[in-house]
């Protein structure tokens, strides 16, 4: 048949130009960047020119980074450092991969778990040999296959519901009474009936609402409230990335919760309206003004209430979710592109050992990141947040659950959970048919 | 045809025709080619699986609920955005005092990029309209975008204030090619404005009408940056286009193989629609 020939001739000559410009691509003209010897870290003294291409998806510590990559380079002239930022979740992994099939790989990428390993496998770089490895403690897990460790851990987080002790504290509240979802049920009534007796007005003009929930956040819903519930399920991430099958064994737990939420939020006569509500509505309109007193949230939204209200800010501080504990984790890992010069390689590798082993570079990581250190060796760089601190109580009183939600089938948790528990809210969907789809689709994505 | 026009004809011709080959042919033939395989967009393993991702397309529920909504938006986005479009053409050449200065007012949304658009309009639905609903106690004013419909008619305002001042200034192009003889023949014949508007003036401007239709109907179609800089897609993604579905199954989900076939069923489809619109507004044009 010709015209099966003709189009068959246009496929192959179509993918040897495709492939041609994408090796073009790739190659980033090695011949201006001469390979150092592989194995060597320090590229300081080798004095040729390098460009290290930084792909990363922490939105919050863009600014501070560039700052640390301008020390680094003024100590490296011979490394440039370009730095790109591309925000949160699923956007960063669609991002990633546009920008891997552009051609314009970068150096440095992020990955998020067994998953992204497993996907990107061709293009990580064993960094088992780096001197950070065996301070990590028990944080690399998810980001080793086969022995190897690829990934770097960014910082320890922890999420759980933020709250102002200002105005706990003016309603008479005790905290500390709140160890789960039935204790917290009743602190939270307390405190909703000062709200709407207007007993709170005076010192808390805006206050409307006990909690703000971002139902629209598909992330803060699906990956950080379900996480809560499935790591009793999964203990690890690895064990939910094997997991063939979902019980969902805490479903009725999660729903508690999850209306709990719903029923003390700004919105809880229409509860539809709470698909609307987003990060900048919970966050800088919400928590930071005293528009709400609780919102589920983790130790990263310090920097954004600090920049409406820095009083606010220091007032802030966790309850538990779920129980008397709150889920610590690794948000992401670094990764290093290993079809690169093995230059870049070497300066990239360098760059991140500088940021978190050298003195200048931990500052930078607790002081103006706002991290939990990853690694041991930070006993003289204290968390200085109010959130920070918080979270190194819990870790210091044994009171965490881990994160098992980079374990989940890939878009699951968001583009599936997230988006059931959104029809969920709009009354599209009951629980029971939320919970069954989310297990099927697991199974789905499992097989 | 002598040599010398021969070669013009290449010089102009040849580079958009080798752009055209190179950006657009090469990538449609080598999508489908990957539509028949279970590519996941980064590994450099690529399975091929004959028609199993059309099959699953066909079962796809999201990917039909996502036409059918794009379906709608593009039906109810085209009536308003030409009706709009040509009121205000009529407005600006109708000799009003000012009328220079009010199509750069009317075209400039237009100039505004689709993203930015899609943020700033977010914020009017949801805190604007909150406010003016909470303040006169109007409650279909508040909650915007948290719901379909709202999310809907959000869509179908934003495009219309984007895209009306740009069909507006195709109409003033076909307004203004009428002569001005046939207009003032009929006016002493006793003809009405009405009758003027209906049997003279739109019969005129049918070959505008064509071009309007299409514009609107394809860019409808193809809508991405609205969409998702103004809903997401939400909420639960009830107003997810077809454009962001195939975006989201492929660079989201990670199956490049399945969004490739539903980008070419999309083609296929997309492309009947454009042929059908365009033949039938052809038959409505008259020649004068």
């Amino acid at each position: 048949m010709k015209l099966n020939k003709l189009s068959k001739a246009l496929f192959a000559s179509a993918l040897t130009i495709v492939m041609g410009v994408s090796v073009i691509g790739c190659g980033k003209s090695p011949e201006e960047k001469p390979a150092t010897t592989p194995g060597t870290t320090d590229v300081s003294q080798s004095g040729e020119k390098v460009e290290v291409d930084i792909f990363q998806f922490k939105v919050e510590i863009s600014e501070a980074l560039q700052k640390a990559a301008d020390l680094y380079m003024s100590t490296h002239p011979n490394v440039t450092i370009n730095l790109q930022t591309v925000g949160g979740g699923d956007d960063y992994g669609a991002a990633l991969k546009a920008k891997f099939q552009s051609g314009q790989e970068p150096t440095i990428f992020n990955v998020g778990g067994p998953q992204d390993v497993a996907d990107w496998i061709e293009k990580l770089e064993d960094l088992s040999d780096q001197n950070w490895v065996d301070r990590a403690g028990s944080t690399l897990g998810a980001v080793t296959s086969e022995g190897k460790v690829y990934g770097m851990p960014y910082g320890v987080e922890g999420y759980g519901l933020v709250y102002n002790k200002a105005i706990f504290e003016a309603a008479g509240i005790d905290a500390s009474t709140i160890v789960d979802t039935a204790s917290m049920d009743k602190a939270f009534a307390q405190l909703d009936a000062k709200i709407k007796a207007g007993e709170l007005k005076e010192q808390f003009p805006l206050l409307e609402a006990v909690t703000e929930y971002p139902v629209k956040e598909k992330w803060v819903t699906g990956l950080h409230s379900s996480n809560i519930f499935i790591n009793q399920e999964f203990k690890t991430g690895v064990d939910a990335y094997n997991a063939k099958e979902i019980a969902f064994e805490k479903s009725e737990d999660f729903k508690e919760y999850f209306d709990l939420m719903v029923k003390y939020s700004s919105h809880s006569d229409s509860p539809a309206k709470l698909n609307a509500v987003d990060y900048a509505t919970q966050v800088g309109q919400g928590i930071a003004i005293e528009r709400v007193a609780v919102t589920q949230q983790g130790n990263w939204v310090y920097g954004d209430v600090k920049n409406v209200d820095e009083q606010v800010a220091e007032n802030l501080g966790f309850l538990p979710v779920g129980g008397d504990r709150i889920p610590l984790g690794v948000p992401m890992y670094w990764a290093i592109n290993s079809t690169q010069p093995d230059a870049e390689k070497a300066a990239a590798k360098d760059f991140l050992n500088w940021l978190y082993t050298s003195d200048e570079g931990k500052n930078v990581v607790v002081n103006e990141f706002f991290f939990i250190p990853p690694f041991t060796g930070y006993e003289n760089y204290p968390a200085q947040d109010a959130l920070g601190k918080e979270i190194m109580r819990y870790q210091a009183e044994d009171k965490t659950t881990p994160w098992v939600f980079m374990g989940y089938p890939t878009a699951w948790g968001e583009d599936v959970l997230g988006i059931n528990l959104q029809k969920y809210v709009a009354g599209e969907m009951t629980w029971e048919q939320v919970i069954d789809d989310a297990k099927a689709k697991w199974a789905e994505a499992r097989q | 045809m002598n040599k010398g026009s021969k070669k013009w004809f290449w010089i102009f011709t040849g580079p958009v025709l080798a752009t055209f080959t190179l950006v657009v042919l090469i990538p449609i033939i080598m999508g489908i080619g990957y539509s028949f395989t279970s590519w996941n967009g980064i590994s450099s393993q690529i399975d091929f699986v004959g028609l199993d991702n059309y099959k699953a397309v066909f079962k796809d529920k999201d990917f039909f609920n996502s036409f059918l909504f794009t379906a709608k938006f593009a039906i109810v986005s085209v009536i308003s955005i030409n009706l709009v479009g040509f009121l205000l053409a009529l407005l600006v050449t109708s000799g009003l005092k000012g009328s220079h200065f009010l199509r750069g007012i009317f075209f400039i949304p237009n100039l505004i990029g689709g993203l930015i658009l899609g943020f700033v309009w977010q914020f009017i639905f949801t805190k604007g309209f909150d406010a003016i609903g909470a303040a006169l106690g109007i409650e279909w004013l508040r909650g915007w975008l948290s719901t379909e419909t709202t999310g809907f008619w959000g869509l179908i305002i934003l495009m219309t204030w984007q895209m009306a001042g740009y069909m507006m200034i195709i109409y003033v192009a076909g307004l203004q090619n009428i002569p001005d003889s046939v207009l003032e023949a009929a006016a002493i014949d006793g003809a009405s404005k009405w009758d003027i508007l209906r049997r003279i003036t739109l019969p005129l401007v049918a070959p505008s009408f064509t071009v309007g239709l299409f514009l609107t109907l394809a860019n409808s179609f193809k809508l991405y940056d609205q969409n998702l800089s103004l809903t997401g897609g939400g909420p639960g993604n009830s107003t997810q286009m077809v454009a962001m579905n195939i975006y989201k199954t492929a660079f989201t989900s990670s199956k490049f193989g399945l969004a490739q076939s539903k980008a070419v069923i999309f083609l296929v489809v997309l492309g009947i629609v454009a042929i059908t619109q365009m033949y039938l507004s052809k038959k409505r044009e008259v020649e004068m």
